[in-house]
């Protein structure tokens, strides 16, 4: 059956792709399955400049979940475009360039320089990092600010547009509205959800930053509802991200109403994990004799 | 070149006070060297405890080994493991032990559970035909495993701090009457002993390679997860450009 995806002006081979910061730049997969089969691959975190990344410690484990503050340490957006992206291109596999600054000028020059590249699908805007001092989260609460920045980097290139969703914004259907509005041609949601450990020895936060972003199969069900109520809420499509582990977990973001899923986490514990769930949802559409597209909001309401 | 399989346990020793060896039935394990790990957890965990757990290969080969210390649940569980139940093992991974200078003789200096990959070394020493000086530090009596095979196969001189065997105090002062031109060190253990070994190598300029631990979740190079400070003002992640460093290269004054 057919498994590509039609996400706004752009043609995916299949759902499955991987999240933003859980698969390097995708070419330290490459010793485990053929990352070029998958949908997509989002990239760590670009910003104009290298960054460091946050002070040791960075990660935590919670009961079913992770806890990280990496701070977007990433080789800036220079180095990808000459030392990862051609090797990705060479290995056929098809690139969403994760983007992040703290102001909107920086935000157009990272557009700007992606756009000098040819190989890259989308850029996907992150207004939702928990773990940065500036910008970040501060962006994505506010609709307004999120629809300026939507339209600034719409005039900046013609790569399309997909802005990531924090589900700490007070109304994040209101955020997505903004960003359609403002010509996104995808929404992706969830990013992490601020959380922290204590050090019961030491008595401090466990991570330097004190706090980060809660992410893993415990944070499904929160990913899960914010994808059913914006998928009766906007018009484009939406890419869910959230705890995400196996076949199952994709089909019930896909029932719920998303066009296509990221898996995240999960790689940390499967290096296949994304190729399994790839696999996984053709398996399920030849049982059923469906094509990919004919899974998408299954479950919705408005559907039945 | 790292390889996921997944393998049943073979067998699981207690060799004392919350030590255990874990042996697995992996013919189709790659090659691990001395310094190298694995990240690991067992099929039956779920989805709790999450993230596989990194540890260092005590042998390699097709029954590839492990020493745990019971720290939390993972260790926990891999302590009450039983033959025949199912292990992810990912490996192996990050750097190996660098070869030795030709002619220096080594001096491998251990902390509790830190000693499994200077074991592995000293039996890639032992294979060479030279023969290594450990120098092997524990709290009490009880936190000295391997310490029965190491003398099999190394000159061993053992310091506890409560004195209960060997010298009393730390693994520093015997390592001080050892040094001149003709040593190098290898260390792994607990950080503030590694600190103390590299910096006392450092004044005496020899060199000194350490084996780095730090919180891990991928395990090869994607998380960002594990950086540890460098001189240089930069970060290294333990997991791709360690564990073993050049102990010269690190900055163990660093908050980490
Ligand atoms: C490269 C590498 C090699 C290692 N080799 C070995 C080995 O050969 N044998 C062995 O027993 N252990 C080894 N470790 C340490 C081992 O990975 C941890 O002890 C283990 O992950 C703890 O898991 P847990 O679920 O039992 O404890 P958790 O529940 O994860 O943690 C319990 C407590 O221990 C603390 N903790 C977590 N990780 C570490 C750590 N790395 N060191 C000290 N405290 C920690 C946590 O902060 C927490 O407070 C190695 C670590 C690294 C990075
Ligand atoms: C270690 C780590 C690093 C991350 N880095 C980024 C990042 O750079 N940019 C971004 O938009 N999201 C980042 N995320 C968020 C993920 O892309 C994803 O939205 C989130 O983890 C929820 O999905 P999951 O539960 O499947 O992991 C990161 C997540 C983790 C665990
Ligand atoms: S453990 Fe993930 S980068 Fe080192």
């Amino acid at each position: 059956m057919k498994q590509s995806i039609t996400i706004g002006s752009a043609e995916l081979s299949n759902p499955v792709l991987t999240a933003s910061g859980t698969f390097g730049y995708g070419l330290e997969f490459q010793e485990f399955f053929d990352v070029g089969r998958l949908g997509a691959i989002c990239t760590k975190g670009l910003s104009l400049e290298p960054r460091l990344g946050n002070r040791p410690t960075r990660i935590a484990e919670t009961p079913a979940g992770m806890l990280n503050a990496i701070g977007l340490a990433n080789v800036g957006v220079e180095a990808f475009c000459t030392e990862k992206l051609p090797k990705l291109q060479d290995q056929g596999v098809t690139v969403v360039a994760n983007i992040f600054a703290s102001t909107t000028k920086d935000f157009v020059a990272i557009a700007e320089r992606l756009a000098r590249e040819s190989g890259v699908l989308a850029l996907e805007l992150n207004v939702s990092c928990p773990n940065v001092s500036e910008g970040g989260i501060e962006f994505g609460k506010n609709p307004n600010m999120c629809a300026e920045l939507t339209a600034a980097t719409k005039a900046a290139t013609d790569t399309p547009i997909w802005v990531k969703m924090s589900p700490e914004a007070p109304s994040i259907i209101a955020v997505a509205q903004a960003c359609e509005d403002a010509g996104a041609e995808a929404i992706t949601a969830i990013n992490t959800i601020r959380g922290m450990r204590i050090d019961i020895a030491k008595r401090q936060p466990v991570l330097a930053r004190g706090m980060g972003g809660f992410s893993g199969p415990s944070l499904k069900p929160v990913a899960l509802r914010i994808v059913y109520e914006l998928a009766a809420s906007i018009g484009i499509p939406i890419i869910a991200i959230g705890g995400i582990s196996t076949t199952e977990d994709a089909l019930e973001f896909l029932f719920a109403g998303a066009s296509a899923i990221q898996v995240g986490t999960a790689s940390f514990i499967d290096p296949l994990a994304a190729h399994h769930v790839r696999v996984g949802i053709e398996n399920y559409c030849e049982a059923h004799q469906l094509n990919a597209s004919d899974l998408i909001g299954l479950a919705q309401a408005a559907k039945k | 070149m790292k390889k996921l399989i997944t393998a049943p346990l073979l067998d699981r020793e207690e060799i004392g006070a919350g030590y255990h060896v874990l042996t697995f039935d992996a013919p189709d394990s790659p090659a691990a060297a001395p310094g190298q790990f694995l990240m690991m957890r067992a099929t039956s965990w779920g989805d709790a405890p999450l993230l596989p757990r990194p540890m260092s290969y005590l042998s390699g080969g097709d029954k590839p080994q492990v020493l745990i210390k019971v720290i939390g649940e993972g260790t926990a569980r891999m302590a009450t493991a039983q033959p025949g139940e199912e292990y992810s093992l990912l490996g192996p991974l990050g750097k190996t032990w660098p070869e030795s200078t030709l002619g220096k003789t080594p001096i491998l200096v251990a902390g509790g559970v830190g000693v499994a990959p200077l074991v592995f070394l000293a039996r890639r020493f032992q294979a060479q035909g030279v023969q290594p000086v450990v120098l092997y530090g524990g709290r009490t009596d009880q936190d000295l495993p391997l310490s029965d095979l190491l003398d099999s196969i190394a000159d061993l001189h053992v310091t506890t701090e409560d004195g209960s065997r060997g010298d009393k105090g730390r693994v520093t002062g015997p390592l001080m009457s050892m040094l001149n031109d003709s040593v190098e060190i290898f260390t792994c253990g607990p950080d503030r002993m590694m600190a103390a070994v590299a910096t006392i190598a450092q004044e005496r300029q020899v060199p000194c390679q350490a084996s780095l631990e730090a919180p891990m979740a991928c395990g090869f190079g994607v998380c960002l997860g594990c950086p540890v400070m460098k001189t240089s003002g930069e970060y290294l992640y333990t997991c791709v450009d360690g564990p073993c460093v050049n102990a010269a290269d690190i900055d163990w004054n660093a908050d980490q």
